[in-house]
């Protein structure tokens, strides 16, 4: 496409680029299995619900899980049905089975997840680097405004280290527990005129977290003999504490994301002259 | 019918439209900052197409509570927990890249004056 052809013809090729696209699509999904013929039963996650990968890898090393006709699982694997409350020393203690995927079994993952976001976060850090800001007010905040961002603030961060800390238990964990601190910062920007933020703290604050992530998991390395393994005693499920290092993991990604989302907020929010095309 | 269509095909329709939607803003839209806002209606469209798959009928959220059983005589009726982690993986990475692409479309707007990408694109030579 060259820069002058005419806008119909752009949106046309567009449209027709797209329809292709879709019958491709909806061409593959006849192909895939529907909705109400999925099984749970014969994918790899009913190991992760039942909490049994041990015993799965463990047969599957002594050679007798693909045995007839390579069933990948078979249903007489051994397992003792969870109770909630109720069994203990479980392979995962956690109640959420996703959180239970995303930083125990998965953990790796999530420790490269972090660091994609802590590069970002540089990134824009580094991008509006002596940036200095602009003391011209627009609107000025208002007295309810900023009485009330402060008050608020306290809350949402009380919020915040709620849903990080019971990540094992309910939906939520780390990153969205960092996003509702990070929110209650951008209500601070917004409701204060001339807010400064501790720049060196939130760096602090956020390498330290970050660290002790790594910490946590070369831990398990020298204990367990597997990086980012669950070195403390898994509890019974249900219990705030349970499942070993999740929370500890979990509190260390909060505290991370937290601050790396407030110190973004920080460097986006400036007060331009300048109209916007 | 009705509810055989609903089961399996709505979810699928709804993302792929999604996706259809932001390939469309991407291509044919000059504006960079609209770009990037269908670059992440794209990214939504993934997501709940992922989500979409890992549901079947009548599946109970993977997590143990009281009253939520998740397994049945060691058959398991939950929804599949594996595509849900990817997922939260997916929206974090999503808030990042979106955060650095703004800030470079930013960047862009202070050095051309414009944000048309047909501007940008003469400026340069």
């Amino acid at each position: 496409m060259r820069n002058d052809t005419p806008i119909l013809v752009k949106k046309i090729t567009a449209l027709s680029l797209i329809t292709i696209l879709m019958v491709g699509f909806f061409w593959a999904f006849t192909e895939m299995p529907k909705g109400s013929s999925v099984n749970v039963n014969n994918r790899v996650s009913r190991l992760y619900i039942l909490k049994n990968v041990k015993a799965a890898t463990k047969s599957l090393n002594s050679g007798n899980f693909f045995a007839k006709g390579m069933k990948p699982l078979r249903s007489d694997v051994p397992y003792s049905p969870i109770t909630f409350g109720k069994s203990a020393n479980l392979e995962d203690g956690a109640a959420n089975v996703v959180t239970s995927i995303v930083v125990d079994y998965r953990g790796f993952d999530t420790l490269g997840e972090v660091t994609v976001l802590f590069l970002a976060a540089t990134g824009v850090a580094m991008l509006f680097f002596g940036k200095r800001k602009k003391n011209i007010i627009k609107a000025q905040a208002s007295l309810i405004m900023s009485v009330g961002t402060r008050i608020a603030y306290a809350v949402i961060l009380l919020f915040g280290i709620y849903i990080f800390v019971h990540g094992h238990l309910t939906p939520g964990g780390g990153f969205p527990g960092g996003a509702v601190i990070a929110s209650g910062v951008l209500g601070l920007f917004l409701g204060n005129d001339h807010y400064e933020s501790n720049h060196l703290g939130l760096k602090l604050f956020e390498s330290l977290s970050g660290m002790a992530f790594v910490i946590i998991g070369l831990t398990g390395l020298f204990s367990v003999n597997s990086f980012l393994a669950n070195f403390l005693p898994t509890g019974v499920i249900g219990d705030l504490y349970s499942a070993g290092f999740i929370a500890l993991i979990y509190i260390a990604i909060g505290m991370k994301v937290g601050a790396e989302l407030s110190a973004v907020v920080d460097s986006m929010i400036v007060d331009t002259e300048e109209e916007w095309s | 019918m009705m509810q055989e269509f609903l089961q399996n095909y709505v979810y699928l329709i709804g993302s792929m439209s999604l996706i259809g939607i932001g390939l469309y803003i991407t291509l044919t839209d000059e504006n960079i900052f609209k770009i990037i806002v269908g670059l992440n209606i794209i990214e939504s469209g993934t997501n709940l197409f992922m989500v979409a798959i890992a549901w079947y009928p009548k599946a109970v959220m993977p997590i143990y509570t009281l009253t939520n059983k998740l397994s049945i005589n060691g058959k398991v009726i939950a929804a599949d927990p594996l595509p849900q982690s990817l997922v939260l993986t997916a929206i974090v990475i999503g808030l990042g890249t979106t955060a650095l692409a703004l800030t470079i479309g930013i960047k862009i707007f202070e050095k051309y004056g414009t944000l048309d990408v047909r501007k940008i694109k003469e400026a340069g030579r």
